[in-house]
């Protein structure tokens, strides 16, 4: 996505304005947040205390602070350390545009919560203008041939460190984005993470960190377990957020088995949710709920494991078409599949057919969860914190995300993942390399049915009930849209991708009138001007813009760097 | 025996319907090798302009004639979509990897189900109800109220009227192709874009019309659809595009007169399905299933359908 910018003989003409402007704007955005911003103290917490600044006026700082650090590097004290790495002035011009649309954000949200623009307070107008100043000084500000920052060379603490704080924000900065209780507070945290994230993008700290990443990968995902693993200790034993917790782990596991599928194979299938379907009514027709249709209770690991075979073996069933049928034709039998599990779940009520799945109304009153006397509904106090019910799936699906992810990324580094994206890459021309086309295809569907199956069995338990129109066709398409969005072939895009699309409709109630019409509307425009997702896999990135010669060579030069 | 009759009659009317829907996904496929996801959403979209022109202009009354008008609007709204949709969506798509368009269609089609779904009552100027419920469709004199007896047969009056619209688009649309220099240049498109295209053919224009053409007759198939059920809903698209598509395929893709042939084979393969297949399996509540196996053993084993595709490997 291209920025526009301003013509280069106006941008050459000012460019001398352009640093003290921004300097003026950031002193008036910080003077602006000690004063009030709102009349009215119940709008966005209270924002209406004259001397402190408090609550949101505060990631405004954070912003123009940040918006100063780049200052300083195109002149001034930091200007001989940083400015031959940071690409400042791209960096400033997306800080200004997000610092403008944050002010204007909260500007909006005051007049919409109260009776229009009189309660917007002299402090709130003064960080406005400050924040036009900064976007203004920002725009003409030149622009620098820079040195590569992926070359820097640092100690090897630093990285490590760097890693740390950054995971220590993302745990922080969820904790406080999912404490705030109204939706507009909720977007101009948003607002303000996206700021954050797309200067760390233009000034080209995050292409360094992730070169980091890639060098220090251990590193990194043991550093995203513990701040997964101490994400429910943040949350005070409030329920709330922890349900969406664990439902965005249910989602994301499922999205990481069918990225397998489409993903690594590039099979599309979209009928997915039949899987998870499988799982969840194996685990419910033999729980010991009152509707229960099958009178035998085995141990919840030979259910979980028999949920996954069942899973599985659908998957292969699924799967022997791919024999004959690819591409288009694929998808549609695959969506024919996933029609017929939802409509035989609906029939096998007794009256058409035997009754298994007690038909419409589905299997209710499926009890909690119990391993060895750790019953799953009760509460614990682990140093003088709460963990309510919710926790305690939370962990458990914690550690499936662990095995799901083990399995994802061992394959993907195996003979067989190698075989599946030269599958997806040129069938007919791995088959001549001697790939057993076939043979793939079917584990690639097992596989991802399997874990699958293993994600629907826990949320049976973690749900309660199982009824058939949990399984509808617009669930197979929202996993398929986490995978698209994410980033296919790839665990962090489809761990932002299932975050994305089961965090937002949560948090932002007011319009989840309009969620569908948002979720089609995104898929559209996704495709039509970011196909490979948020997060692109490199490979993918270059399948979608082939025609970049540069974009080639760049990441051909990564992927031999990343061998070494 | 006269059951087998009544479900003939049954199925030739379903099938009908589903005719003149997979005519669309057929044309389509045929010029630009896509499958129009969302065309069940144009088939939805048409139901709900043929209701709106009658609630503007006509509310209240009966007469038979207003059916062209509401055709006419119908008509209208669908082909709007249609061409909004190939402009926006599908033609900046056109050279992206297979995986694109199939996404984009999906998008397309949740979004304006939403969009009918959450907008139809806000419509300004105009007093419509709300879709969120399933509709109540205008009945006229002529095309509902007492169903034909014949013999011990009874057929209802908008199957008639499906029956015929389907001969009658049938006829226009071989008229169309064979004998318009359009419908020639889209024979040709579809057979080789590059050497069409060098022999001065707009290509581009071409496939907007494969676009519009799919899009009336989708128009006219949601007006018998509301005459037939007496409702419409704003999920009415997605089972109907699904079976249609089915439709498409087993009359072989890409091939009109299959698509026909296809839509009234499936009609009346669920009717049947629906008398004769024995025990629990049989009845209404199996039917869709038998059409859903019926789609995947024919991608499975007959890909090209049952008369056989212009374009045989496509998948």
């Amino acid at each position: 996505m291209s920025i526009p910018t301003l013509p280069d003989a106006f941008v050459e003409k000012h460019a001398a304005k352009g640093w003290p402007v921004g300097l003026a704007g950031v002193a008036l955005v910080i003077i602006g947040t000690f004063m009030s911003w709102s009349f009215d103290p119940n709008i966005l917490g209270d924002l209406s205390v004259y001397g402190y600044p408090g609550g949101l006026q505060i990631l405004a700082i954070i912003l123009s602070l940040l918006a100063l650090v780049l200052l300083l590097t195109v002149k001034g004290p930091l200007a001989s350390r940083l400015g031959q790495w940071l690409d400042a002035a791209l960096g400033l011009r997306a800080l200004g545009l997000w610092l403008l649309i944050y002010m204007v954000g909260v500007i909006l949200a005051i007049a919409t919560d109260s009776s229009g623009l009189v309660n917007v307070d002299p402090g709130g107008w003064i960080s406005f203008v400050g924040a036009v100043l900064v976007f203004a000084g920002s725009q003409v500000i030149p622009l620098r041939e820079l040195r590569d920052l992926g070359r820097a060379r640092l100690p090897g603490w630093f990285e490590i460190a760097a890693v740390a704080v950054v995971m220590a924000g993302v745990l922080f900065g969820a904790a406080y984005a999912l404490a705030r209780e109204d939706a507009w507070s909720f977007v101009l945290v948003l607002v303000f993470a996206g700021g954050t994230v797309a200067a760390m993008f233009r000034t080209g700290t995050m292409g360094w960190f992730g070169h980091v990443a890639t060098r220090r990968r251990k590193v990194l995902t043991l550093a995203a377990f513990a701040v997964a693993f101490f994400f429910p200790f943040t949350q005070q034993g409030s329920d709330a957020n922890m349900s969406i917790a664990t439902s965005v782990l249910i989602f994301a596991a499922t999205a990481i088995g069918l990225n397998i599928v489409v993903g690594l194979a590039g099979l599309l299938d979209l009928g997915y949710i039949a899987f998870l379907g499988a799982g969840a009514y194996v685990a419910s027709s033999l729980s010991r709920s009152a509707f229960a249709t099958i009178d035998w209770h085995p141990p919840f690991l030979v259910i979980v494991l028999l949920g996954g075979c069942v899973s599985a073996t659908l998957g292969l069933i699924i799967g022997t078409p791919t024999l004959r049928v690819s591409g288009d034709y694929l998808a549609i039998v695959t969506l024919g599949f996933g029609e017929i599990f939802r409509f035989s779940m609906f029939n096998l009520d007794g009256n058409n057919g035997p009754n298994l799945t007690n038909g419409p109304n589905g299997i209710p009153g499926i009890p909690e969860l119990a391993v060895g006397g750790f019953n799953f509904g009760d509460e614990h106090v682990v140093a003088g914190i709460t963990l309510g019910r919710f926790s305690n799936y939370y962990f458990l699906l914690l550690l499936l995300m662990a095995f799901v992810i083990l399995v994802f990324t061992r394959l993907n580094n195996s003979r067989i993942g190698r075989g599946w994206v030269a599958i997806r890459e040129d069938e007919k021309a791995a088959e001549a390399m001697g790939v057993n086309v076939f043979g793939l295809k079917l584990l690639a569907f097992a596989v991802g049915a399997f874990l699958a199956g293993l994600a629907g069995t826990i949320k049976a338990h973690q749900d309660g009930a199982t009824s058939p129109d949990q399984y509808i066709f617009l669930e197979s398409a929202f996993l398929l849209a986490a995978i698209v969005l994410g980033g296919m072939g790839t665990i962090a895009g489809v761990l932002l991708g299932a975050t994305i699309l089961k965090l937002l409709p949560e948090k932002l109630r007011f319009f989840s009138e309009y969620r569908l019409l948002l979720f089609g509307l995104t898929l559209v425009l996704m495709m039509r001007f970011r196909p490979e997702g948020l997060v692109a896999n490199k490979r993918r990135l270059l399948e979608f813009h082939e025609e970049d010669e540069k974009l080639a060579t760049a990441v051909e030069s990564e992927l031999v760097e990343e061998a070494k | 025996m006269d059951q087998f009759f009544q479900q003939l009659v049954n199925g030739l009317t379903l099938g009908s319907l589903y005719a003149l829907i997979a005519v669309g996904y057929t044309v389509v496929y045929g010029i630009v090798q896509l499958i129009n996801f969302a065309h069940g959403e144009v088939f939805m979209i048409g139901a709900f302009g043929a209701l709106s022109t009658y609630l503007l202009f006509f509310d209240g009354q009966t007469g038979v004639w207003i059916l062209p008008i509401m055709i006419v609007g119908a008509i209208i709204a669908s082909v709007v979509t249609a061409v909004a949709m190939e402009r926006v969506a599908y033609r900046p798509l056109r050279n992206a990897p297979r995986l694109a368009p199939l996404i984009t269609a999906i998008g397309i089609s949740v979004f304006l189900q939403e969009l009918v779904r959450v907008f139809y009552d806000r419509i300004p100027f105009a007093d419509f109800p709300s879709a969120k419920q399933r509709i109540p469709f205008p009945q006229l004199d002529g095309v509902s109220g007492k169903a034909v007896e014949v013999g011990d047969v009874t057929i209802q009056r908008s199957a008639i009227f499906t029956v015929a619209a389907l001969v009658v688009c049938a006829i226009l649309l071989w008229y169309f192709i064979n004998r318009t220099k359009l419908g020639r240049g889209m024979l040709a498109v579809s057979q080789d874009p590059d050497t069409a295209r060098l022999m001065g053919i707009n290509v581009d224009r071409i496939i907007v019309v494969a676009f519009a053409l799919g899009a009336v007759l989708a128009a006219v198939a949601g007006v018998s659809q509301g005459l037939q059920n007496n409702n419409i809903d704003f999920k009415m698209g997605f089972i109907a595009g699904l079976k249609a598509f089915t439709a498409a395929v087993l009359g072989g893709i890409g091939n009109i007169q299959g698509a026909v042939f296809g839509g009234l084979v499936l009609g009346v393969v669920e009717s049947m399905a629906t008398q004769y297949v024995p025990g629990q399996f049989g009845g209404g509540t199996w039917k869709d299933v038998w059409a859903f196996v019926l789609l995947i053993l024919v991608l499975v084993f007959r890909p090209q359908g049952l008369l056989g595709a212009r374009v045989v490997d496509r998948a």
